[in-house]
């Protein structure tokens, strides 16, 4: 019996009382943010009857939007390389076994910092302080990058090989050459893999800048739909759609075959 | 003789400067092309100086005198939290609809594959555009945006969680006559659950970021208020809600870690 009881009570503490909780919480955030299935209706029968204003789409400006999604593409390259190099630069201070302790403290604590600000929020303020244009997108797109490839990079080198570092510190060799021969080639692999994912994320990135006002093809797609011209906006939109899957299908060829190579080493 | 050999840069030396010194051409070319000068960063840092100037100290009365920010953060985090829950919710019923396992026809497993990778390459900034003009801009848009949005990144994460499912049980269960669905809810469901609710958690921090940011674009939210205090020029207001910003983020993947460890339990993290 008594068995019995403690089984229910566990049961109803386990189970019962967070599902309460939850739609307590729901409710809330509905409440919060204005969510009613009336209005999901509504907005669901407007949603797809504004669908048909974007068919067809407007074939004749699909040459316009190649040299824009060209212009997002090398912005989102850009921002990866000088990314990447930023963000080894950052992982090197950051690992435990290359530099002091103090240094990879205050360097763990700046990647979180970067980590925690979206890159929208840098991009805002770099095009305050230096006006619209591609450089706050790239600068923006770089930092971004030092958030997620620093810390991933510094937590490989943390577990690289030691007794390479060992061997060449006693035969006299100095942080530089440690740095360039001992640690850059163990980590080499999975440095291009991380990028390359990262590349993916900058594309999508860099079409969310663009509307901000960073150029390419997110501005002609932001402003397409500010002058109410859908059809050209569904062009853009295929464009974007194009353009992300291609890079995804590239990076996910280019992983698979570096990552092969990384293995063989 | 040797000598001579090693003086000489070696074939690979050769290809390795190949390498660099062309990707460094084409690198300066886009910058060209693009009229990006990196060294611009440096000789124009007064901007950013004086930008910093004008934000110092952060106007953090804008807490307690105006509602409007408190109310702001709360939309943001409800927006985050109902978009990771329907749109979890949904993949899990498409996950289940996609996966071979437990989908036994292969129309419909082809069919559900194609809406959710269909779904995973639509950017977000085209679906909160398209929800702003069908509901109107509020935080309502930036919910329906997130449920899309999770729907496309872990409808097909889930797919894979449960085709890796072990098929022991669900025999074992077959066999002394269950149903499909009893195979699913004693054999199947019990397996993924807690990697199904370790990615709910993930994803309720990609989506807290990825709430910041549809604000700006009429979403509702923190990001609404920092774009409106950008656009106004109170550079001290925009401090301090980038202070916000930054504390929400890190409290709400501090909170998501501990939720994480406590459900899966520190042993049992896969």
């Amino acid at each position: 019996m008594t068995g019995q009881a403690t089984y229910s009570f566990k049961r109803y503490r386990k189970f019962v009382l967070p599902l309460i909780a939850l739609i307590a919480v729901t409710e809330g955030a509905a409440i919060v943010c204005g969510a009613t299935f009336d209005k999901l209706e509504t907005g669901l029968i407007k949603g797809i009857s504004f669908l048909q204003f974007l068919f067809p789409p407007d074939w004749a400006a699909f040459k316009d939007m190649i040299e824009p999604a060209f212009q997002s593409i090398i912005i989102a390259l850009l921002g990866t390389i000088f990314g990447t190099i930023l963000s080894v630069a950052f992982a090197m201070l950051a690992a435990s076994n290359i530099s002091h302790s103090w240094v990879r403290n205050m360097a763990r604590f700046l990647i979180g910092l970067e980590r925690s600000v979206p890159e929208i929020v840098i991009l805002l303020l770099l095009i305050a302080a230096f006006g619209l244009g591609s450089m706050p997108g790239i600068v923006a797109l770089s930092l971004g990058c030092i958030g997620m490839l620093g810390k991933l990079l510094a937590d490989i080198i943390e577990e690289i090989d030691p007794v390479m570092i060992e061997s060449m510190e006693s035969l006299g060799a100095n942080k530089l050459q440690i740095i360039w021969f001992g640690v850059m080639p163990q980590i080499i692999p999975s440095l291009i893999s991380y990028s390359l994912f990262r590349f993916e994320i900058n594309i999508r990135l860099s079409v969310i800048l663009g509307a901000i006002g960073a150029g390419g093809i997110g501005y002609e797609l932001d402003y397409s739909f500010s002058m109410l011209q859908y059809h050209r906006a569904s062009t853009a939109m295929i464009v974007i759609v194009l353009m992300i899957f291609g890079t995804e299908r590239l990076s996910y060829l280019l992983r698979k075959k570096f990552k092969v190579e990384g293995a063989l080493q | 003789m040797s000598t001579v050999d090693i003086t000489m840069p070696s074939k690979r030396y050769k290809q390795k400067a190949t390498i660099f010194m062309v990707s460094a051409i084409l690198i300066s070319i886009a910058c060209i092309y693009l009229n990006f000068n990196p060294i611009m960063f440096f000789t124009e840092f007064h901007y950013v100086r004086d930008l910093l100037g004008e934000m110092f100290m952060p106007n953090y009365q804008m807490l307690y005198e105006n509602t409007s920010t408190g109310v702001s953060i709360l939309q943001t985090l409800s927006m985050a939290f109902l978009g990771t829950l329907y749109g979890g919710l949904l993949a899990f019923v498409l996950a289940f609809l996609a996966a071979s396992n437990t989908m036994p026809y292969k129309a419909v497993r082809i069919v559900t594959q194609v809406f959710v990778s269909m779904l995973r390459v639509i950017p977000a900034l085209v679906v909160v555009l398209i929800f702003v003009i069908a509901v109107g801009p509020g935080s309502f848009s930036g919910v329906l945006t997130l449920v899309i949005v999770t729907i496309g990144s872990f409808g097909k994460l889930f797919t894979e969680i449960i085709e890796n499912a072990e098929s022991g049980p669900g025999e074992a269960i077959f066999s002394v006559g269950a149903s499909r669905l009893q195979v699913i809810r004693y054999s199947i469901i019990p397996q993924i659950m807690p990697s199904f609710i370790a990615n709910l958690l993930y994803a309720f921090d990609v989506n807290m970021r990825a709430a910041i940011s549809l604000g700006i674009f009429g979403g509702g939210g923190i990001g609404f208020q920092l774009q409106m205090a950008k656009s106004v020029l109170h550079y001290k207001d925009v401090t301090a809600l980038i202070t916000i910003i930054i504390v929400l983020v890190i409290l709400v993947e501090k909170l998501s870690d501990y939720l994480r460890k406590k459900i899966l339990g520190e042993g049992k993290l896969r």
